[in-house]
């Protein structure tokens, strides 16, 4: 069975490529508009630097580097899942979900393989370029364990948003309507482009667990840059590093879970 | 007239009909606002000053409420995306036959989605930040009306910004990318996080003079009483002839669009 879908997963991309690359001045023009909103929302953030030096004992380039991490581990985990995920209420209030449920393949692996997004390469290239000059910046002696650190936490918190989308996603198997909740889910993502000691004790709460985006941001770039983290503490680190794989078998369970409180909503 | 009065109603009461979604929205917008004025403050902590380029924290604060909950409650990329599916499933040919203009349906569709988020959300976070932080007044009685007129000018010029670059979509065959470049033109251009008294010369400069700046930067300095009387008059004439030259530039693109409708859907 895991043979059969080894061999599958890859056509099922290459299919979804070939069709997203038919309109290839489209799709980069879809791209540079993205890279330019999100450059925008980072020029706003340097203006805002160049006249108040430090937000929360933060610099400009460590700002930058915490930028930069949030955007690439969210681009990396939604492309696994954000859109393929997304649809899955509209599958479940048409009834077409139930034709993924006779395919002799995880209805899961389906969803997100036939519909892999690569639309967020734009994020991908800013996120990039902007980390490689970040880490150049910022003031921070590296070595071989803080880069090993720093990229076990992206692989981390890239799990942890893959997970935390597939649990809302799912929720529309047992609900018919789910989307809403990414509105919560996109809400706090804003606020984890900015250091978590700078929110209201509430606010920080929630980051840290019931919508734990501050762990793929703030939490391991604090951890690795020396800062201090609320609520965490010195554990900041080992929790970032271990985030994501938890999340990810609590997404799994809620995956079943939901499957099997899933009774069909279309005629 | 009836028939948009009716477009604006029915767009208002299919958004109430999801509750769950209407407390997702509150909570979300709530978060926003507190974010922002979290970020206002940290700023202010970090130089130990409570008065920076003469505005206070307090003002700061109030500001942050007004542009997070008051300002925000037009959504650009309703419009343009309202366009785009038009466009991609062919309904935008029916509108031909029909005796009624597109544009006007959708501003009627956009003041009720308006209606709908300024009960849900606007009210809501404004009455519930406001006790939590202590919302400024207007400045003056002036400025609070002059405010009222900047805002209902704000929620226009915004909508007709939205569908201009949506039209362009008959050109391009795709709105993502427009509702995109749009998004990025208002979050560094409009004062949404930052005003403009804190931007560097001669950015600042630009920034005034470019229409996004009507739709949060003015209608703030207003109420926070920024602006000398004459100034005021000044910016809403200048505001109303951005409103006119976008009315032109719509009607414009819409008369062109019309004789251009290839229809690939429905």
């Amino acid at each position: 069975m895991l043979m059969h879908h080894l061999r599958v997963l890859p056509l099922l991309v290459r299919m979804h490529v070939r069709s997203k690359m038919e309109y290839r001045g489209a799709f980069w023009l879809d791209r540079l508009a993205q890279i330019l909103s999100y450059g925008s929302v980072f020029a706003t953030i340097g203006i805002l630097l160049a006249r108040f030096d430090t937000l929360g004992g933060w610099t400009w380039p460590e700002l930058a580097l915490l930028f930069s991490f949030q955007l690439l581990a969210y681009s990396l985990g939604a492309a696994m899942s954000f859109v393929q995920l997304r649809e899955l209420e509209e599958l479940v209030r048409l009834g077409t979900y139930d034709t993924l449920l006779v395919k002799p393949f995880s209805p899961w692996a389906y969803l997100v393989f036939s519909g892999l997004n690569i639309g967020y390469a734009g994020h991908v290239i800013l996120a990039v370029a902007l980390m490689a000059w970040a880490v150049l910046s910022v003031d921070f002696a590296w070595s071989v364990w803080s880069a090993s650190f720093f990229i076990a936490a992206l692989i981390s918190a890239t799990l942890l948003t893959g997970a935390l989308i597939t649990m809302i996603g799912a929720t529309a198997l047992i609900w018919v309507r789910s989307n809403h909740l990414f509105s919560i889910f996109f809400g706090f993502w804003e606020l984890t482009r900015y250091p978590l000691n700078i929110f209201p004790g509430g606010i920080q709460t929630i980051l840290v667990t019931a919508v734990p985006l501050a762990l793929t941001s703030s939490v391991p770039v604090g951890a690795l840059l020396g800062k201090p983290i609320p609520i965490l503490g010195d554990w900041a680190g080992p929790v970032a590093l271990v985030a994501g794989p938890i999340w990810v078998l609590i997404a799994i369970a809620h995956w079943l879970y939901a499957t099997g409180k899933y009774q069909g909503a279309g005629g | 007239m009836s028939a948009y009065f009716a477009f604006a109603r029915s767009s208002f009461h299919s958004q109430l009909a999801y509750r769950n979604e209407v407390w997702a929205n509150i909570f979300g917008k709530l978060v926003q606002v507190f974010a922002r004025v979290a970020i206002w403050q940290a700023a202010y902590a970090g130089i130990g000053g409570i008065v920076v380029e003469g505005v206070s924290l307090q003002q700061m604060v109030t500001y942050a409420l007004l542009g997070g909950a008051v300002m925000g409650a037009t959504r650009p990329e309703r419009i343009i995306g309202e366009i785009g599916r038009s466009l991609k499933t062919g309904d935008i040919a029916v509108w031909l036959l029909k005796p009624l203009s597109y544009p006007l349906y959708l501003f009627a569709n956009e003041c009720g989605s308006f209606g709908y988020r300024l009960m849900t959300q606007v009210i809501p976070t404004v009455a519930f930040t406001a006790l939590f932080y202590g919302m400024l007044p207007p400045a003056s009685l002036f400025d609070g009306l002059m405010f009222v007129a900047f805002w209902a000018l704000s929620f226009t010029l915004l909508f007709l910004m939205s569908a201009l670059f949506g039209l362009v979509a008959f050109w391009l065959m795709t709105s993502f990318s427009l509702d995109w470049i749009l998004g990025a033109l208002l979050q560094l251009f409009s004062g949404l996080l930052v005003p403009f008294w804190f931007f560097p010369e001669p950015l600042a400069m630009i920034a005034r003079h470019l229409p996004f700046a009507w739709v949060v930067y003015y209608p703030n300095a207003v109420y926070l009483g920024r602006l000398s009387t004459a100034e005021v008059w000044l910016h809403l004439g200048l505001g109303l002839a951005w409103a006119a030259l976008f009315l032109a530039g719509v009607l414009w693109l819409w008369r062109r669009a019309s004789t251009r409708i290839t229809v690939q859907g429905g």
